[in-house]
C-alpha cells in the first residue's frame, strides 16, 4: 500500500516537470513550456528520477533504501515547494500556478509521505560492493566528479535567487541520500584504491569549468570561491588537524596580498622594487606569511586553547590596525594606510600575460579564467601538502596531540614545535593565496581583513566554513567554502538578514551537527558517543 | 515479487522521462519583446546596500532611480528606455568586482553608476575598462582615482572609462582651510580624522593647505570610528591650544566628537567635509553643542539652485523610505550625465547596449548640464568641473546652508 | 606635560577601566565555572544600553521627570533585558553543549554575538525613524557642566561610573562571601562534580553567575551611554575582547583581580593614547588608533610572564 502511494507519488512527481507551472516567461527560467523542463523543473525532475531509481532497484543502495528515498522525496519535496512558493510569490498571488504546479507540489507530497511510511530497511554492515575491473573504478570517479562538478556549476550559475534557492535543499537532500545509501561509503573506498586516479579526476573536471562559461560573471565568483577555499584548508590544518582555535586567521591572508602589492610594481607601492616574477612574489609572500606565522606563534602557542583563541583574534586585529595606520602620519609610511595598494598590475608568467584574453582549444580565456587556472594550480598544491602532511609522522603527531595533549607529550611529541610547524605552514599557505588575491583584485586594502563581515574572507567566515564542512578533512573545507560564499553572492534580496541567520546557523550546528556536513570520521566519535552508523 | 513489477513500471517511466527531455523547443528569443519600436538599455548602480552603510547606498539608489524615471517619462533619449539594475558590494572590493563582471557579461548594460568607497571602485575599475564600459561614481573623492598615485607633481589618467560628479578632497579641504583662516580667523587648529579613505584624505589635503596659507595644525589624532570614547583625543587637542578642530569623517563620529569637545569646555569651531553635513548631527551632537560644525559642500546652497529645488522635491514626491542623504544628489547627477551622454551616443544610430558603449564613453567626457549640485563636466582626468564650494554652519541647532559660496 | 594633564590621564582611564572591570567579572564568573569563554558577553553588554534607551524613548512619561530621577528605572530596564538574553543564551546555546569539546562554545559564542548585534541592527526602532539602527544613536545626556577638580575635569556619569563600579563589587563580593548561593558558587567553580554530589544545583548556579554577570554589564553599558552621548549596535565587539583582556590580565576566575584588571588596562590604554606621544621613541606608535594595539601587547606579555594573571591564582585546568 505505502509502496504503491510512493510510487504513484514519484511517478506524477516525474510527470509534473513536463507540464507548465506557470502562465508568464517573467519567472525566472521559463516555466510555461509543455513537454520541456526548464530552470527548477529539472532540478526537480532529477529529485524524482533518484527517488524512482531507489524504488525501482533498491539494491543500488548497499546501506538499505529506504533512508535514502526519504532523503530523496525530501529533496523533491522542498525544491519543488519552494518554486511553487516562490512563483506565488512573485507573480503575486496563486492563480499565477498553472495546474502542472498544483501537480508536482501534490505529487511529492504524496512521494515524501509514501516514503516516510516505508518501513526502515537498513542493513548493518552494509551489503559488500561488487569490485569492478580497474578501468571501469577509474570510469566511475571520473563520472562521479564531473556529476559534481556540473552540480556546482549550476549553483554557481543560477541567475537568479529563486533558482538557487531551489537548488539548494535538493542538493543537500540528494547529498544526505547518497551518504545514508552507503553509496558515500564506498565511493569513498573506491577512490581510496585509486588515490592517483581521483586527483586526476577531480583536477580534470575542475579544469572543465572556465570551457563552460563565455563571459567573466561566474568565473569572478568561481575565483573567489577558489581563494577562500584555499585560506580555509590552511586554516583546516591549524584548527581541524592540531585542533588549534586561530581567531585571526585572515591576517596571514593580508600579509600575503601586502606582500604581493608591495612588490609588484605598482605606482602606489611604497617600496620602489619589483615588478618581480610571480614565482618570486609568491614566494616572498608565503616568507613573510611564514614568518609571520613564527613570529605570532612563538609566544602564543605555549598557551592554552581558549586564551589563544583570545590572543590570535588580537593579533587579527592588531594586523588590520597596523596596515590601516602605516601611513606615514600616524605611523612608519609603509601600507599607505586606509588607501590600501592600488592599481597593483596583473600577474605576467613567461610572457603569458593574465589580464589578457586568451584562446585555448578555440574556446577565449578572460582575465578570471586565467586566474581561475592559476588559482586551481594553488589549490592543488595545498590539497597535495595537505594531504601528503597530514599522513605523515608530522600529521599523526597533530592528530594526537589535538586528542589529548598530555598523553601526546607523554609519548614523547614535542607539542611546542609541532604546533608551531603547523601554525607556520597555515600561514605560509593563506600567504600564498594573498598573493594571487592582490593581483586578482587589482588592490590591498585593510578593510578585507576584518575578523567578522557579511562577505568572505574573514576570520569568522573562514573559521565556518572548516567547521561547517567538517574539520581534519579535505572536502569538508572546500564545500564549506563554496557554500559559504555562494549563500551570500546569491541570496542579496536577503543581505539584511544575512549575517543574523549566519550566526544564528553557526549556533543551531553547533548544536546539532558539530561535526560538519563532511565529518572525519574521528571527529564524528567525538562528537556521538553512540555508534555512528554513517 | 512486488519490486519487480515496480522496477518493470520504473525503468520505461525513467527511459520515457529522458526521452520527453530532448524533445521540445526552447527557443529563447521568442519572449523576448523585440515587436516595439524603443530599445531598453540597463544602468547598472553598485553601492552598499546592507549593513552600516545602508542608509547612504538605499539613498543613492534611490537617486538613481529618480533620474532613470523621469528620464523615461520625459523620454529623454528618443527610443531608448533605461532600466536600473541595483548591486549590492557591502563596502567590500571583492564583491565590488564581482559585480563589475556581471555588468559586464549582461550585454544590455550600457554604463555603471557608483561605487560608493573608493577602494571598491578601485576594484571595480579595470574589469569594467577592458568591457569599454563607463563608470561614473557620485561618491568617490579620492584624488588617486582620477589621476593616479602622484595626482598633485604627475597626475595621469589612469582608465578613460571612469568619470566623477564630486569634487575631490584637493578641492573641498582647502576652501574649508581657507575660511578657517581668514574668516573665521583660526590661526592653530588640530586636525582630526578617523582613518578612512575619505577622511584621512580630507586631513591630509587641509593640513597642506592650511599650513601654505601661513597656520599651524598644532595636532594630528585619530579616533576609531569604531568607538565612541574620544576622551583621550579630547585631552590632546584641549591641551595644544588649538583654536578650532577640522575633522575628516562621517557625521556619527562628528556629533559625538563634538559633543565630547564641548563636554571638555572646548568652544571652539569643528569643521568637516560633505560628510558631516548631515541633519542627524545636531541630535548626536545635542542641540546646544551643535553649534559650531562648520561643513563644505559641493555646488551653491540649495536654495540658489533651481534644479536641486526640483531635484528635492521630485524626491519628496516619489515617497521613499530613507532620505537622499549626503550623496543622493551627486548619484542624480551621475546618473543624468550617464542619461545624456547615452543621448548624445545614440544619436549617432541603433541603439543596442554592447555596441553603444565605446561610444558612450566617448561621449561622457563632453556632457554638461546643470544639475542638482550645480554644474556638471567633465575635464580631462573625468573629474567634475564643478568647483564651488559653500560653506555650511549649524546656528540654533539647525542648519544653515551657504554663509559663503567659494569659486575655485 | 604637566601633571595635570597627567592627573587628567589617570582619571579618564580609571573611569574607562572600571567599565572594563564591571563587564570583566561577567567573564570571569562564568570562566571560573564552566571555562568556557563567553564570547557573546560583548553583545548582552550593548544589549543593556539599548533596552534602556528603548524605555526612555517609548514611555513618554520618562523624558518629563529628571534624567536622576529616571536613571533607577532606566538601570532596571537595563540589567533584566541584559539578563533575560544571558540566561536565555545559556540556556538555548550553551547548556546543550555542556561536555562537548571545547571548540563547540566558542563557535557557538561567536554565532549568538553576531546574531545578538543585528537582532539590534535590524530591528531596534526608536520613535519616528524607521526601523533599525545603522549608525551611532544618541543616549540621554546629563546637562550639567562637567566637575573641576584642581584643572582635573570628571563629568557627573563618570563619577557615576565609578560610585556603580565600586558599589557592585563591594555587593558581588559580600553576596559571594557571606550568602550561601555564593558559596554554592564557589564550591561549583571548583570542583562541579563534588559539588553536585553535596546537593548544589550546578544549573542554577551556572544561571545566577549568568545573570550576576549580565547584570553588571548591563550597568556598565548605561553609564557608558550617560557618559559619551552614544550608543551602537556594534559596540559590543571590541570593549567585550577589552573586558576579557581585563579578566585575563587580573587572573581569570578571580573577581576582585577582574575589576583590578580592568583598572590596569584602562589606565594603560589612557596612558598610551595620551602619554606616549610624549616619548619620542614610540611617538610613532601612540595615539588613540593604536591604543588597542597596546592593550592586546599588555595582555600577551602578561600571558606569557604571568599565566595566572595579576592577581590571581591559576584556575585548576579540568579540560
Amino acid at each position: 500500500m505505502n509502496k504503491h502511494l510512493t510510487a504513484a507519488g514519484a511517478a506524477l512527481a516525474l510527470i509534473s516537470p513536463f507540464l507548465a507551472w506557470t502562465w508568464t516567461p517573467l519567472y525566472p527560467g521559463d516555466l510555461t513550456l509543455y513537454g520541456y523542463p526548464g530552470g527548477s523543473q529539472l532540478v526537480t525532475l532529477v529529485c524524482a528520477l533518484t527517488a524512482t531509481a531507489l524504488l525501482a532497484a533498491p539494491r543500488l543502495a548497499p546501506a538499505g533504501a529506504v533512508r535514502a528515498l526519504r532523503a530523496a522525496s525530501l529533496a523533491a519535496l522542498t525544491t519543488t515547494w519552494v518554486t511553487v512558493v516562490a512563483i506565488a510569490v512573485d507573480l503575486g498571488g496563486v492563480v499565477n500556478l498553472e495546474p502542472g504546479a498544483w501537480l508536482a507540489a501534490g505529487s511529492t507530497a504524496l512521494l515524501a509521505v509514501g516514503a516516510h511510511r516505508l518501513p526502515d530497511d537498513t542493513l548493518d554492515p552494509p551489503r559488500p560492493v561488487p569490485r569492478l575491473p580497474r578501468w571501469a573504478e577509474v570510469l566511475v570517479i571520473t563520472a562521479v566528479f564531473v556529476l559534481a562538478m556540473y552540480v556546482l556549476t549550476y549553483g554557481i550559475t543560477t541567475g537568479s535567487p529563486e533558482e538557487f534557492l531551489a537548488f539548494l535543499p535538493a542538493a543537500l537532500f540528494l547529498g544526505r541520500a547518497l551518504t545514508v545509501s552507503g553509496l558515500g561509503a564506498a565511493l569513498g573506498a573506491l577512490t581510496a584504491r585509486n588515490r592517483t586516479a581521483t586527483a586526476v579526476a577531480a583536477l580534470a573536471a575542475a579544469l572543465v569549468f572556465p570551457f563552460t562559461q563565455s563571459d567573466g560573471q561566474y568565473t569572478a565568483i568561481a575565483d573567489n570561491i577558489l581563494i577562500f577555499a584555499a585560506v580555509a584548508l590552511g586554516l583546516n590544518i591549524v584548527v581541524g588537524l592540531v585542533g588549534l582555535l586561530d581567531l585571526g586567521y585572515v591576517a596571514f591572508l593580508g600579509t600575503g596580498a601586502y606582500t604581493a602589492a608591495l612588490v609588484s610594481g605598482s605606482s602606489f607601492s611604497t617600496l620602489d622594487i619589483g615588478p618581480l616574477p610571480f614565482w618570486a612574489t609568491a614566494l616572498l609572500g608565503m616568507a613573510v606569511s611564514l614568518v609571520a606565522g613564527i613570529v605570532i606563534g612563538a609566544p602564543t602557542l605555549r598557551l592554552h586553547g581558549d586564551y589563544l583563541a583570545i590572543v590570535t583574534l588580537g593579533f587579527g586585529e592588531i594586523f588590520r590596525i597596523t596596515v590601516n595606520n602605516l601611513d606615514g602620519s600616524s605611523g612608519p609610511s609603509l601600507t599607505n594606510g586606509p588607501n590600501g595598494i592600488n592599481s597593483v598590475p596583473d600577474i605576467n608568467v613567461l610572457g603569458f600575460d593574465f589580464g589578457a584574453e586568451h584562446h585555448i582549444l578555440g574556446v577565449e580565456f578572460g582575465r578570471f579564467a586565467n586566474y581561475y587556472l592559476l588559482l586551481l594550480a594553488v589549490i592543488a598544491l595545498v590539497v597535495f601538502l595537505y594531504s601528503r602532511v597530514g599522513d605523515s609522522r608530522i600529521g599523526r603527531a597533530w592528530i594526537a596531540l589535538r586528542e589529548d595533549e598530555k598523553a601526546a607529550t607523554a609519548m614523547g611529541i614535542e607539542g611546542f614545535r609541532f604546533k608551531l610547524l603547523a601554525f607556520a605552514m597555515g600561514a605560509s599557505l593563506a600567504g600564498l593565496a594573498g598573493t594571487v588575491m592582490a593581483h586578482l583584485q587589482t588592490n590591498a586594502v585593510p578593510d578585507n581583513y576584518k575578523f567578522a563581515d557579511t562577505a568572505p574572507p574573514n576570520s569568522a567566515f573562514l573559521l565556518a566554513a572548516v567547521v561547517l564542512g567538517g574539520m581534519g578533512t579535505v572536502s569538508g573545507p572546500l564545500v564549506g567554502a563554496a557554500l559559504l560564499y555562494l549563500i551570500p553572492a546569491k541570496f542579496e534580496f536577503f543581505s539584511k538578514y544575512q549575517m543574523m541567520l549566519f550566526g544564528l546557523a553557526l549556533v543551531v550546528m553547533m548544536i546539532y551537527r558539530p561535526e560538519g556536513l563532511i565529518p572525519d570520521r574521528k571527529r564524528q566519535l567525538e562528537f556521538h558517543e553512540e555508534a555512528v552508523t554513517t | 515479487m512486488r519490486r519487480t513489477r515496480l522496477f518493470r513500471l520504473g525503468v520505461p517511466l525513467a527511459a520515457g522521462a529522458l526521452a520527453l527531455c530532448a524533445c521540445g523547443s526552447r527557443d529563447k528569443g521568442a519572449s523576448a519583446s523585440g515587436t516595439s519600436a524603443t530599445t531598453t538599455v540597463t544602468i547598472g548602480f553598485d553601492a552598499p546596500l546592507s549593513k552600516d552603510l545602508a542608509a547612504v547606498g538605499l539613498g543613492m539608489k534611490n537617486a538613481a532611480e529618480l533620474a532613470v524615471n523621469q528620464a523615461n517619462k520625459n523620454h529623454t533619449v528618443p527610443g531608448v528606455t533605461f532600466k536600473l539594475a541595483a548591486k549590492d558590494d557591502q563596502a567590500t572590493p571583492t564583491i565590488g568586482q564581482q559585480n563589475a563582471a556581471a555588468f559586464a557579461a549582461d550585454d544590455d548594460v550600457v554604463g555603471v553608476v557608483g561605487a560608493y568607497n573608493s577602494s571598491v571602485s578601485a576594484a571595480m575599475q579595470s574589469t569594467l575598462h577592458q568591457a569599454g564600459i563607463v563608470q561614473i561614481s557620485g561618491a568617490n573623492t579620492n584624488p588617486a582615482l582620477t589621476r593616479g598615485a602622484d595626482y598633485k607633481s604627475a597626475p595621469k589618467r589612469q582608465f578613460d572609462n571612469y568619470f566623477r560628479v564630486i569634487t575631490t578632497d584637493d578641492v573641498q579641504a582647502p576652501v574649508a582651510a581657507e575660511y578657517f583662516y581668514q574668516d573665521l580667523g583660526i590661526k592653530k587648529v588640530a586636525a582630526v580624522d578617523d582613518k578612512k579613505v575619505y577622511g584621512a584624505g580630507l586631513v591630509k589635503e587641509f593640513t597642506e593647505a592650511f599650513t601654505a596659507l601661513g597656520g599651524k595644525v598644532v595636532v594630528h589624532q585619530s579616533i576609531n570610528p569604531d568607538e565612541s570614547d574620544y576622551a583621550s583625543v579630547v585631552g590632546t587637542v584641549k591641551s595644544s591650544g588649538a583654536q578650532g578642530v577640522y575633522y575628516g569623517g562621517e557625521y556619527p563620529q562628528a556629533g559625538a566628537l563634538k559633543k565630547q569637545l564641548v563636554a571638555a569646555g572646548f568652544d571652539g569651531p569643528l569643521g568637516g567635509g560633505d560628510a558631516v553635513k548631515d541633519d542627524a548631527v545636531i541630535p548626536l551632537a545635542g542641540t546646544k553643542a551643535a553649534d559650531g560644525i562648520y561643513t563644505t559642500s559641493d555646488g551653491r546652497p540649495v536654495e540658489d539652485l533651481a534644479s536641486a529645488k526640483s531635484f528635492i522635491s521630485a524626491y519628496k514626491a516619489a515617497g521613499y523610505d530613507e532620505p537622499y542623504g549626503v550623496f543622493g544628489a551627486y548619484t542624480y547627477d551621475a546618473t543624468n550625465a550617464l542619461i545624456q551622454a547615452v543621448k548624445a551616443a545614440a544619436d549617432t544610430g541603433a541603439p543596442a547596449a554592447k555596441e553603444l558603449r565605446p561610444k558612450v564613453v566617448k561621449a561622457m567626457g563632453s556632457v554638461t548640464f546643470t544639475g542638482a549640485t550645480g554644474q556638471v563636466g567633465f575635464d580631462e582626468y573625468g573629474d567634475s568641473v564643478n568647483k564651488v564650494i559653500s560653506i555650511n554652519t549649524v546656528k540654533n541647532g539647525a542648519w544653515q546652508d551657504g554663509i559663503k559660496v567659494f569659486t575655485k | 606635560m604637566t601633571a595635570t594633564e597627567l592627573t587628567q590621564l589617570l582619571a579618564d582611564g580609571l573611569i574607562l577601566g572600571s567599565m572594563y572591570g564591571l563587564i570583566a567579572v561577567g567573564y570571569t564568573m562564568v570562566y571560573g565555572i564552566l571555562q568556557i569563554i563567553n564570547f557573546a558577553h560583548g553583545e548582552i553588554y550593548m544589549l543593556g544600553g539599548f533596552g534602556a534607551l528603548f524605555v526612555y524613548a517609548w514611555v513618554p512619561g520618562l523624558r518629563a521627570i529628571p534624567l536622576w530621577a529616571a536613571l533607577p528605572v532606566l538601570l532596571v530596564v537595563a540589567v533584566a533585558v541584559s539578563v533575560a538574553a544571558a540566561t536565555g543564551a545559556e540556556r538555548f546555546a550553551y547548556r546543550p553543549l555542556r561536555g562537548a569539546p571545547r571548540l563547540a562554545p566558542l563557535i557557538s559564542a561567536i554565532g549568538l554575538s553576531l546574531f545578538l548585534q543585528q537582532v539590534v541592527f535590524n530591528f531596534f526602532t526608536l520613535p519616528g525613524s524607521s526601523m533599525g539602527v545603522t549608525a551611532p544613536v544618541p543616549f540621554p545626556q546629563f546637562e550639567t557642566a562637567p566637575l573641576d577638580l584642581a584643572g582635573v575635569q570628571v563629568s557627573v556619569a563618570g563619577l557615576l561610573t565609578l560610585a556603580l563600579a565600586a558599589f557592585g563589587m563591594v555587593a558581588l563580593t559580600w553576596f559571594v562571601r557571606r550568602t550561601r548561593t555564593g558559596r554554592a558558587m564557589q564550591a561549583t567553580a571548583q570542583d562541579p562534580a563534588t559539588a553536585r554530589l553535596m546537593g548544589i544545583d550546578t544549573d542554577r548556579i551556572i544561571v545566577i553567575a549568568f545573570a550576576i554577570g549580565a547584570a553588571l554589564a548591563a550597568v556598565a553599558c548605561v553609564t557608558q551611554g550617560l557618559r559619551l552621548g552614544t550608543v551602537s549596535y556594534n559596540m559590543g565587539f571590541i570593549t567585550g575582547l577589552k573586558g576579557f583582556t581585563a579578566a585575563v590580565l587580573g587572573g581569570i576566575g578571580n573577581i576582585q583581580g577582574a575589576m583590578a584588571g580592568g583598572v590596569v588596562l584602562g589606565l594603560a590604554e589612557s596612558l598610551a593614547s595620551g602619554a606616549l606621544p610624549h616619548i619620542d621613541a614610540l611617538a610613532m606608535f601612540s595615539g588613540s588608533v593604536w591604543k588597542d594595539v597596546w592593550a592586546f601587547v599588555i595582555l600577551i606579555v602578561v600571558l606569557l610572564i604571568r599565566p595566572q594573571g595579576l592577581f590571581g591564582e591559576r584556575v585548576a585546568d579540568r579540560a
